[in-house]
C-alpha cells in the first residue's frame, strides 16, 4: 500500500501546472479550420503553404526570422512598409520575390495565431488513416485466392496421404505373408479417373458457360484514350459537374463527348498541370500532365505562346474510344434515367469521380438492367413543383398506395419489364 | 513416387502464378461478339465517323442543321451583333426577350450551377471550385459576378459575352442555347439584386456536383 497522499499546496499546483498547460496548447494550437478561412481570403492569392508563389512558401514560418512572436509577425503583416524600414530580413524578401508583401491592417493576434496554426497543420505530411476504402476490394480477391492455394494443398496432401496409405498396407501385407493382387497405379485407378473426368466436366462446364455469357460483353473495358483524360482530376478533385461535358445526358439520348471547344473552355487558360496529385496509366507508366494538355492543343490547333491567334473553326475532333458500347437492338435514352429518373450518372457508370483512366463497370446486360428495373422505386410524387405531373396517369397505384396495398411503386410496376419498352 | 509430387508441386505454383497474373491484367480490348454487325451499328452513329472520314468515302454531309434552324425548346431569338468591339459595345441596347417571371428559376440556377459555377464559384462571388482562392488549377481570378462592375453590367453585353466569349472565357453557345443563356443571365442579376441571401450549396438535380 502506497501511503503518501498529495498535500493541499502539491496537488494545488499539479492543477494550476495543468491549467497553464492545456492554456498554453489552445493559445499554441490556434484554430486550424478559422486559419484556413483568412488563409484562403487574405494570403492564398500570393502564398502558397509548400511552394513560393508570388511570395515566400508559408511552411515553417515560425523558424525563421523572429517570426515565432507573433506580434512581430502581426507588425508586419499589419504595415509591412513600416516594418521593412529597420528589418534587413524582410528588405531581403523584397529582392528576393520583387515585390512588397500587401499590407493587411485589420489582422489581429488572434488571426496570426489561427493562420499560423493551419499551416502547421497543412504542412505536416498527413499519414493515411487505417487501411480502410482502397483497400477492400482487394482483400476479397486476396481472400478468393487464399482460399484456392489451401484447398489445392489439402487436395494435394489427401492424395499423398492415399498413396502413403497404399504403401503402408503393401507393407504390412508383406510383413504378414499375404499376397494380394499388385495395386492398380492411381492414374489407371478406374475410381480416380471417374472422379477426374466429373471434375472436368464441372469445371468445364461451368467455365464454357461463363465465358459463352461474357461473349459480347465488356465489363472491366478500359482502353487506352488518345488523351490521357483523368476523370479523378476533373470531376472529382476540380468538381467540375458531369452535365459540363456530358450536357446531352440532361437533354437527350446520348450522353455526348464534349467538342474540342468545351476542353478549351478551361485550357485556354490552364496550360500546365502542377496543382493535381501525379498521375499514373494502369501499367504504372507516370503521365506528365501538361504534355497531355498540348496533345489538345495540337487538336484544336492552339498555340499557348499565341492565344489570340486561335481559331476554333479549324479545330479537329478527337477520336476518343467508346467504352460503353450497347448493341442495335436495345435502345437505351440518358435523359430518361438522369432527369426522369433522377440516376445518379455513379449509378451505372461506377465511382467515375475516382478513376484517371475510365472503365465499364456494369456488364451492361439485360440482367443488369432489369434488376434495376425491379429495385428502384418511383418518384411517384406528382403534386408538387418538384414532382412528375406524367405519374398522375398511374391512378390505381395511388389509390393502392393511398390504401395501404403497396408500399411504393418500383420500375418494373410502370412497365420497366416490357420486351418492347427498349427493344423494339 | 517423390518425383510425382514435385512436379505436381510445380503444376500448382504455375497455375497459381497464372490465375495471379491474370488477375492484374488492365482490359484493354472489348473482347469478341456473337454478332458483330448488330453489337456495332453498321449505319452511322453518333461518334463513330467524322464528317472528314466521310467525306473520304464520297459521302457529304455534315451534322450541321440548314441555317436558320431552331432546335425544339429553344426560342426565336437573333443575336444582331457580331463578334466584335463595336458588337460588344452596341450589345447593352439588347433585353432579355423572355419573361422574367415566367423564367423556371430552378431550373436557371442548375444551369449556373452546372456550367458557370465551376469559375465563378455557386455563390456568384468568382470563387468556384477552379479557382479556390488561388489554390485550383485555374490560373487567373474569374470575375466576381457580385462585383459593383458586374451588378451594372447590361443583360445584353452579358448575352454578347457568354455567347462569344469574353477575355480567358470561352464561348458559351454550344452548351447553353438561346433560351438558356437568357435563363442564366436572368439567374445572375436576380442574384446580383439582393436575392444573395439564398445559399446556392442547392444542388437541383442528382449530378450537378460530385
Amino acid at each position: 500500500m502506497i501511503p503518501c497522499k498529495p498535500t493541499g499546496s502539491k496537488l494545488k499546483i499539479i492543477f494550476l501546472s495543468f491549467f497553464v498547460f492545456s492554456v498554453f496548447q489552445v493559445f499554441a494550437q490556434g484554430d486550424v479550420a478559422a486559419g484556413k478561412a483568412i488563409f484562403n481570403s487574405k494570403c492564398a492569392s500570393c502564398h502558397q503553404v509548400l511552394k513560393d508563389g508570388t511570395g515566400p512558401a508559408l511552411a515553417g514560418v515560425e523558424s525563421r526570422h523572429n517570426w515565432s512572436d507573433h506580434n512581430e509577425l502581426l507588425k508586419w503583416v499589419n504595415n509591412p512598409a513600416a516594418y521593412m524600414a529597420n528589418d534587413s530580413y524582410t528588405q531581403g524578401l523584397k529582392t528576393k520575390f520583387g515585390s512588397m508583401m500587401t499590407g493587411f491592417a485589420d489582422v489581429t493576434l488572434t488571426d496570426i495565431g489561427n493562420v499560423v496554426a493551419y499551416i502547421n497543420d497543412a504542412a505536416t505530411p498527413k499519414t493515411p488513416t487505417g487501411g480502410s476504402g482502397g483497400g477492400e476490394p482487394q482483400k476479397t480477391t486476396n481472400n478468393a485466392l487464399i482460399f484456392g492455394i489451401i484447398s489445392l494443398i489439402l487436395g494435394i496432401i489427401a492424395l499423398i496421404l492415399m498413396q502413403v496409405n497404399s504403401n503402408l498396407k503393401k507393407m504390412s501385407d508383406d510383413a504378414e505373408g499375404i499376397v494380394r493382387p499388385e495395386p492398380v497405379p492411381f492414374y489407371r485407378n478406374k475410381i480416380y479417373i471417374a472422379l477426374l473426368a466429373i471434375i472436368f466436366f464441372i469445371v468445364g462446364g461451368y467455365l464454357v458457360a461463363k465465358g459463352a455469357i461474357g461473349l459480347g460483353r465488356q465489363k472491366d473495358y478500359q482502353p487506352e484514350q488518345p488523351i490521357f483524360y483523368s476523370h479523378k482530376v476533373h470531376a472529382g478533385i476540380n468538381q467540375i459537374s458531369c452535365l459540363y461535358c456530358h450536357g446531352g445526358a440532361w437533354d437527350s439520348k446520348h450522353a455526348a463527348i464534349p467538342s474540342v471547344n468545351v476542353c478549351m473552355n478551361c485550357h485556354k487558360a490552364i496550360n500546365e498541370y502542377t496543382k493535381g496529385p501525379k498521375l499514373y496509366r494502369e501499367n504504372g507508366d507516370e503521365v506528365d500532365g501538361t504534355a497531355e494538355i498540348a496533345k489538345l492543343y495540337k487538336a484544336a490547333g492552339f498555340d499557348p505562346n499565341n492565344p489570340n491567334a486561335w481559331d476554333p473553326s479549324k479545330a479537329q475532333p478527337i477520336e476518343w474510344t467508346k467504352i460503353h458500347n450497347l448493341p442495335d437492338h436495345v435502345y437505351f435514352n440518358h435523359s430518361q434515367h438522369i432527369r426522369a429518373g433522377k440516376v445518379q450518372c455513379q449509378s451505372c457508370h461506377g465511382e467515375i469521380t475516382a478513376m484517371d483512366e475510365v472503365k465499364q463497370v456494369a456488364d451492361l446486360s439485360m440482367g443488369w438492367c432489369i434488376n434495376c428495373h425491379r429495385q428502384t422505386k418511383v418518384d411517384f410524387n406528382y403534386t408538387d413543383s418538384t414532382g412528375n405531373k406524367f405519374y398522375s396517369i398511374y391512378e390505381r397505384f395511388h389509390n393502392d398506395i393511398k390504401a395501404g396495398k403497396m408500399d411504393s411503386v418500383t420500375v418494373e410496376h410502370i412497365g420497366g419489364l416490357e420486351c418492347q419498352k427498349c427493344h423494339y | 513416387m517423390k518425383r510425382k509430387v514435385t512436379i505436381s508441386q510445380v503444376v500448382t505454383i504455375a497455375f497459381v502464378a497464372v490465375v495471379m497474373l491474370s488477375c492484374n491484367r488492365v482490359r484493354r480490348s472489348p473482347g469478341r461478339a456473337y454478332m458483330p454487325d448488330m453489337t456495332y451499328s453498321r449505319a452511322y452513329e453518333t461518334y463513330y465517323t467524322s464528317t472528314e472520314q466521310l467525306k473520304q468515302k464520297g459521302i457529304n454531309y455534315d451534322g450541321t442543321p440548314v441555317s436558320g434552324t431552331i432546335a425544339r425548346g429553344d426560342m426565336l431569338f437573333i443575336y444582331p451583333f457580331k463578334n466584335d468591339s463595336v458588337g460588344y459595345a452596341q450589345s447593352g441596347t439588347v433585353h432579355n426577350p423572355l419573361v422574367v417571371d415566367s423564367i423556371n428559376m430552378t431550373e436557371a440556377e442548375r444551369l449556373y450551377l452546372v456550367n458557370c459555377g465551376i469559375c465563378h464559384g455557386p455563390k456568384l462571388d468568382g470563387n468556384g471550385p477552379l479557382w479556390k482562392g488561388g489554390d485550383g488549377p485555374y490560373p487567373v481570378a474569374p470575375k466576381n459576378l457580385m462585383g459593383d462592375d458586374m451588378k451594372v453590367l447590361p443583360e445584353g453585353t452579358m448575352f454578347h459575352s457568354v455567347t462569344y466569349g469574353k477575355g480567358q472565357m470561352g464561348s458559351y453557345a454550344s452548351q447553353l442555347n438561346v433560351k438558356q443563356r437568357w435563363e442564366v443571365i436572368a439567374y445572375i442579376k436576380k442574384m446580383q439584386n439582393g436575392a444573395a441571401a439564398k445559399p446556392a450549396t442547392v444542388t437541383t438535380d442528382s449530378t450537378a456536383t460530385k
